[in-house]
C-alpha cells in the first residue's frame, strides 16, 4: 500500500471555512504587524551596516577578554558571542558585532567604519596573538551601501510582485491576479512578523528567502486557480463556492505531496547546512507552510469574493480538454 | 499513445550526455586520481607546487576530450575577500581641475597680462580674477576655451567657462565631463589596482566595475582584508625633491609653523621632520620598474630604475648637488633622504627602510603601479577565511544528499514503481544543473547550494502534478496508457504557468542580488528549466519505456 497524505476521493467544504481563516489571517496579519512595530527585524549588517568578526577563539580567552579589548575602540554597544565550534577538535568560535561607527574629525561614515573594524582586528590578533590568530569570517559594512541594499531589496520583491501579477492577469482574469497577490502580501507579512517575533537575523539572504516563498506561493496558488478555471467550465451551472471547492479538494493531495518534499529538502538545510544557512531555511520553511495555506485562504477566497467571468468563451489550449473524462 | 518520436529519444539523450559531459570536469580536484591534495605539499616550495600542478595537468590532459570549464566557487566558499570600492566624482573633477591650473597661468600670463591674482580653486570650481576686464575679458575667455582639454578618448570638454560679476571668469566641471572623468578614472584605476594588488600577474583575482564609478575586488585565497586595503589606500604619489636637513633651519619652520614659499615641512621616515622644495625634480611617471631587493646591509628595500629622460635628469641633477639631500617622498611622507656623494649615472635608485619582506614587496608593487586619481573608499568588506569556507561545503554537501535522499524514499513511498521513476529523472536533473552551471562558467556560492537543495524539493512537483492527473484519470477508468497520455497533456497549463511565475522571481533576484544572492538566482532558474524538462520528458519517457516492455493492466499508484 503506498503512501497517501490525502485520501482520493474527498468533498471538504474549505470554503464554508473562508470565514473561520479570516479570522486566523487577520490575527496573524495584525500580530506581525504588532511584532514588526514594537519588537523590529533584527536587521543583519547587510541593512544596518556596521561589523560582524568571526575568529577562532582558543580556550585560554573568554569573551569577556574580547569585550574588554574591544569596548575602549568603539562608540555604542558591543556584542560578542561565543559559540561551540563544528566537529570534534574544533576550536571555540567568538563573534564580535558591533553597529556603524560616527565619523570622527573630517572622516565620513565609511571611513570611520573601515577604522574601528580595523583597530578591532588589530587589538584582537594581539590579544589572541599573531600565530593562533584565525579569523573565520568578517564583514563590515558602511552604511552608504547598506542603505542601497535595502532599497533594492524593497524594489526587488515590489517588481517581482508587479510582474507576477501582471502574468496573472494575462494568463487568468483580473479576479485571479487580484486573490493571487492578496495571498503573496499575506505570506510576505506574516513571515517578516515571524522574523520580528523570533529576532533571526533580517538579511540579504532573508530578502533572497522572501522572493523564493513569493515564488513558491505563487506556485501554489496557481496550480489551484488552474483548476478552479477548469471546474468552471467543466460545471457552469454550480455555485462558484462549490466550485472552488472541487478544485481545491482534488489538489490537495499534489499540495500536501510538494509541500511534503519541499519541506523535506529545506528542514534538511535548516538541520545539516550549518550556521550561514539556519536564517535563510527557517524564511523558507515558515513561508512554505504560509504559501500553502494562502493559496487555498486567501487567494481562492479572494477569487471567490470577487467572482469570476463565468460567460467567456474557454480559451484556445483548453478546449481541446472541454469533455474529456 | 505510446510512440514516443525516436527524436525526441535522441534528444534526451543528447542533452543528458551533454550535461554529464559538463559536469565530469568538477571531479577533477585535489586529492582526485590519487594525487596528493595541495594543501599536504608546502606552498613556499615551488618545485613541489608545479610537480603538482603538472600531475593534475596530465590527468586531465588525459581526458582531452571533456570540456575545460569547472564549476567557480563563490568566495563564500573557497574563501577569500570582496571589496567594493567607490571613487568620488567631485573629488576627481577637482583633482584634474588642478592638474590644468598651470596650462591655464601659461594661457593667461601671456602678454598682454590678463591676470591679476593666481587662480583660486575651491572643491571643483575654479574662479579668476581678471585685472582689466574691459579689455581682457573676452581675450581671456577665448584663451580659457582654447586650452579646454577632452577627457580620455571622449570629445568631452573638461570644464565649462563662465564670467561671474564684472571681472570674474569662474571654471566649472559639467555633470557630463564628470561622468566621463568617471568612467576614464574607474578603467585606470582598475589597472593600476591590478598592478598594486598583482604585481606578477599570477593571482586569481577578479577587478570588476560597478556603476560609474565603483569597483569590486574579489580576492579569492586571500584572508587579509587589511592588507589589501593598506596597499589600495595610498595614493601612490612618489616624487624626487630636493631637502633641506639644516636642524635650525628645520626647527625655524616647525616653530614658526611657516616654512618658506619655495619649501613644504614633511614628516620623514627617518627622524622628525624635514624641508623639501615645494617643486618636485622627478615623479612617479618617469620610474619605468619598481621591485623587492636587499641593501647592504641585508635589509629588505625597494630598488627601482627611471626611464632614460629622467635618468638623464636625475644625473644632472646629482652631479650639481653633490653634498647636498634629496628626498624620495611619497604620499607627502619622507621615505628616505639620502645625501648625494657623487653623480649617480644610469638612473638606478634604492629606498632602504627597514622594512619587512611584505612591507617591500607591496611598496614596489605601488611605485611601479602609479598614482591613484583619486582616493578609493570602502564601502563593503567581506572576508571568510578558509575554513569557515570548507566547513560550508561540508555542510552544503551534506544537506544536499540527505534531502535527496528523503526526497527519494518520500517519492518511492508514494508513487511507488513510478516514483522511482521520478527519482531517476530528479537525478538527471541535479547532472543537468551541476552541468549547466559548468558550462556557463556560473559561481557556485553557499545560497546556491541552497538553492538546488530547494530545487530538489520542488522539481518533483511537476512530477506530482503529472501523477495526480494520473491516478485521477485511472480512477475514472481508463487505461494506464490513455490515462499517462490524458495526465501529462492536462498538466501541462498548470506546470508552465507555476514555474514562469516561480522563474519571474528568480531573474528579478538575479537583476538586483549581488554576491552569493546572485548564486541562488542563478541556481533556482537553471532549477527550474531543468526539472521541467526533466518532469515532463524524461520521466515520461522512463513511465512510456516501462508501458511498452512490461505492458500492465495497472498502474500500482
Amino acid at each position: 500500500m503506498l503512501l497517501r497524505l490525502w485520501p482520493e476521493k474527498t468533498k471538504v467544504s474549505f470554503m464554508s471555512l473562508r470565514f473561520v481563516a479570516l479570522v486566523v489571517s487577520v490575527t496573524a496579519l495584525l500580530a506581525s504587524a504588532a511584532f514588526l512595530s514594537m519588537r523590529g527585524l533584527n536587521l543583519g549588517i547587510d541593512f544596518a551596516g556596521g561589523a560582524v568578526i568571526e575568529i577562532e577563539e582558543p580556550a585560554d580567552i573568554s569573551a569577556q577578554d574580547i569585550r574588554d579589548v574591544v569596548e575602549p575602540l568603539i562608540v555604542g554597544e558591543v556584542q560578542v558571542n561565543s559559540a561551540r565550534g563544528t566537529g570534534p577538535d574544533a576550536p571555540d568560535i567568538a563573534v564580535v558585532r558591533f553597529k556603524p561607527q560616527p565619523p570622527v574629525g573630517d572622516e565620513t561614515p565609511d571611513d570611520a567604519q573601515n577604522r574601528a573594524g580595523d583597530e578591532v582586528s588589530a587589538a584582537l590578533r594581539e590579544l589572541i596573538g599573531p600565530e593562533r590568530f584565525q579569523i573565520r569570517s568578517e564583514a563590515s559594512v558602511g552604511p552608504k551601501v547598506s542603505g542601497e541594499l535595502f532599497r533594492s531589496g524593497i524594489i526587488a520583491l515590489s517588481v517581482a510582485l508587479g510582474l507576477m501579477m501582471i502574468y496573472i492577469s494575462f494568463r487568468f482574469q483580473w479576479q485571479y491576479a487580484l486573490g493571487a497577490v492578496a495571498a503573496l502580501f499575506h505570506d510576505v507579512i506574516l513571515t517578516m512578523g515571524m522574523f520580528a517575533l523570533t529576532g533571526f537575523e533580517f538579511n540579504l539572504a532573508t530578502i533572497a528567502a522572501l522572493l523564493t516563498i513569493v515564488g513558491y506561493s505563487m506556485n501554489d496558488t496557481v496550480i489551484v486557480f488552474d483548476r478552479v478555471r477548469e471546474e468552471a467550465r467543466k460545471y457552469k451551472k454550480l455555485e462558484l463556492s462549490k466550485v472552488v471547492d472541487l478544485a481545491i479538494n482534488a489538489t490537495m493531495s499534489r499540495t500536501l505531496l510538494t509541500s511534503g518534499t519541499t519541506l523535506l529538502a529545506l528542514t534538511s538545510i535548516f538541520l545539516f547546512g550549518g550556521p550561514v544557512l539556519r536564517g535563510m531555511s527557517f524564511a523558507l520553511i515558515f513561508g512554505v507552510i504560509v504559501g500553502t495555506y494562502s493559496s487555498i485562504f486567501v487567494a481562492s477566497a479572494v477569487v471567490l469574493l470577487l467572482g469570476i467571468d463565468r460567460g467567456d468563451k474557454p480559451k484556445r489550449e483548453v478546449e481541446g480538454f472541454q469533455g474529456v473524462g | 499513445m505510446l510512440n514516443f518520436p525516436i527524436w525526441k529519444v535522441g534528444l534526451i539523450v543528447v542533452v543528458l550526455l551533454w550535461g554529464m559531459i559538463l559536469a565530469v570536469p568538477n571531479l577533477f580536484s585535489d586529492g582526485f586520481l590519487g594525487i596528493e591534495p595541495k594543501e599536504v605539499s608546502d606552498p613556499t616550495n615551488q618545485a613541489a607546487v608545479a610537480a603538482y600542478e603538472q600531475q593534475l595537468q596530465e590527468a586531465e590532459d588525459s581526458w582531452w576530450f571533456l570540456p575545460a570549464g569547472k564549476l567557480n566557487l563563490g568566495l563564500d566558499l573557497q574563501g577569500g575577500v570582496y571589496l567594493l570600492m567607490e571613487i568620488d566624482p567631485a573629488e576627481i573633477a577637482a583633482n584634474r581641475l588642478e592638474t590644468v591650473q598651470a596650462d591655464i597661468r601659461t594661457a593667461l600670463n601671456r602678454n598682454p597680462l590678463v591676470e591679476r591674482e593666481p587662480p583660486v580653486q575651491t572643491d571643483d570650481r575654479l574662479t579668476i580674477e581678471i585685472k582689466n576686464p574691459e579689455e581682457d575679458m573676452d581675450e581671456a575667455i577665448r584663451r580659457l576655451n582654447r586650452i579646454n582639454p577632452t577627457i580620455g578618448t571622449t570629445q568631452t570638454e573638461l570644464f565649462r567657462v563662465q564670467q561671474t560679476g564684472d571681472q570674474f571668469i569662474q571654471l566649472t566641471v559639467p555633470a557630463n565631463a564628470r561622468t566621463a572623468l568617471a568612467t576614464d578614472a574607474q578603467s585606470k584605476m582598475m589597472e593600476i589596482i591590478r598592478r598594486r594588488i598583482d604585481p606578477d600577474g599570477v593571482a586569481e583575482i577578479s577587478i570588476t566595475p560597478q556603476g560609474d564609478n565603483r569597483i569590486i575586488l574579489e580576492a579569492p585565497g586571500e584572508a587579509d582584508p587589511k592588507r589589501i586595503k593598506d596597499i589600495l589606500g595610498q595614493a601612490g604619489r612618489l616624487t624626487f625633491n630636493m631637502a633641506n636637513l639644516d636642524p635650525s633651519a628645520i626647527r625655524a619652520a616647525v616653530v614658526s609653523g611657516r616654512p618658506s614659499p619655495r619649501e613644504l615641512l614633511v614628516d620623514s621616515m627617518e627622524a622628525g621632520q624635514i624641508l623639501i622644495n615645494r617643486i618636485p625634480e622627478l615623479t612617479g611617471a618617469d620610474i619605468a620598474t619598481a621591485n623587492r631587493c636587499f641593501d647592504e646591509a641585508n635589509f629588505p628595500a625597494v630598488c627601482f630604475r627611471l626611464n632614460s629622460s629622467a635618468a638623464t635628469k636625475f644625473y644632472n641633477l646629482t652631479r650639481n648637488n653633490v653634498g647636498r639631500n634629496f628626498a624620495i617622498v611619497l604620499d607627502g611622507v619622507s621615505m628616505s633622504s639620502p645625501s648625494i656623494r657623487t653623480p649617480i649615472p644610469g638612473g638606478s635608485v634604492i629606498i632602504e627602510g627597514r622594512f619587512t619582506i611584505e612591507e617591500a614587496e607591496d611598496l614596489a608593487a605601488i611605485i611601479e603601479a602609479g598614482e591613484l586619481p583619486a582616493r578609493l573608499n570602502f564601502l563593503d568588506e567581506r572576508t571568510v577565511g578558509p575554513t569557515l569556507g570548507a566547513e560550508s561545503i561540508a555542510a552544503g554537501s551534506r544537506a544536499s544528499l540527505i534531502g535527496l535522499a528523503l526526497v527519494g524514499v518520500f517519492m518511492v513511498l508514494a508513487y511507488g514503481l513510478i516514483g522511482g521513476f521520478a527519482v531517476g529523472s530528479l537525478l538527471s536533473n541535479i547532472v543537468l544543473i551541476i552541468g549547466a552551471l559548468s558550462g556557463f562558467g556560473a559561481t557556485l556560492t553557499l545560497p546556491g547550494i541552497a538553492g538546488i537543495i530547494l530545487t530538489i524539493g520542488m522539481a518533483v512537483d511537476a512530477n506530482v502534478i503529472v501523477f495526480e492527473r494520473i491516478r485521477e484519470e485511472q480512477a475514472n477508468g481508463r487505461s494506464p496508457a490513455t490515462a499517462i497520455q490524458a495526465g501529462y497533456e492536462r498538466a501541462l497549463s498548470a506546470i508552465l504557468d507555476a514555474n514562469i511565475t516561480t522563474f519571474i522571481a528568480a531573474s528579478i533576484l538575479y537583476l538586483v542580488g549581488s554576491g552569493p544572492v546572485k548564486g541562488f538566482a542563478v541556481t533556482l532558474a537553471i532549477g527550474i528549466l531543468t526539472s521541467v524538462f526533466t518532469a515532463f520528458v524524461v520521466t515520461r519517457w522512463f513511465t512510456v519505456l516501462y508501458l511498452r516492455t512490461m505492458r500492465p493492466k495497472r498502474l500500482a499508484m
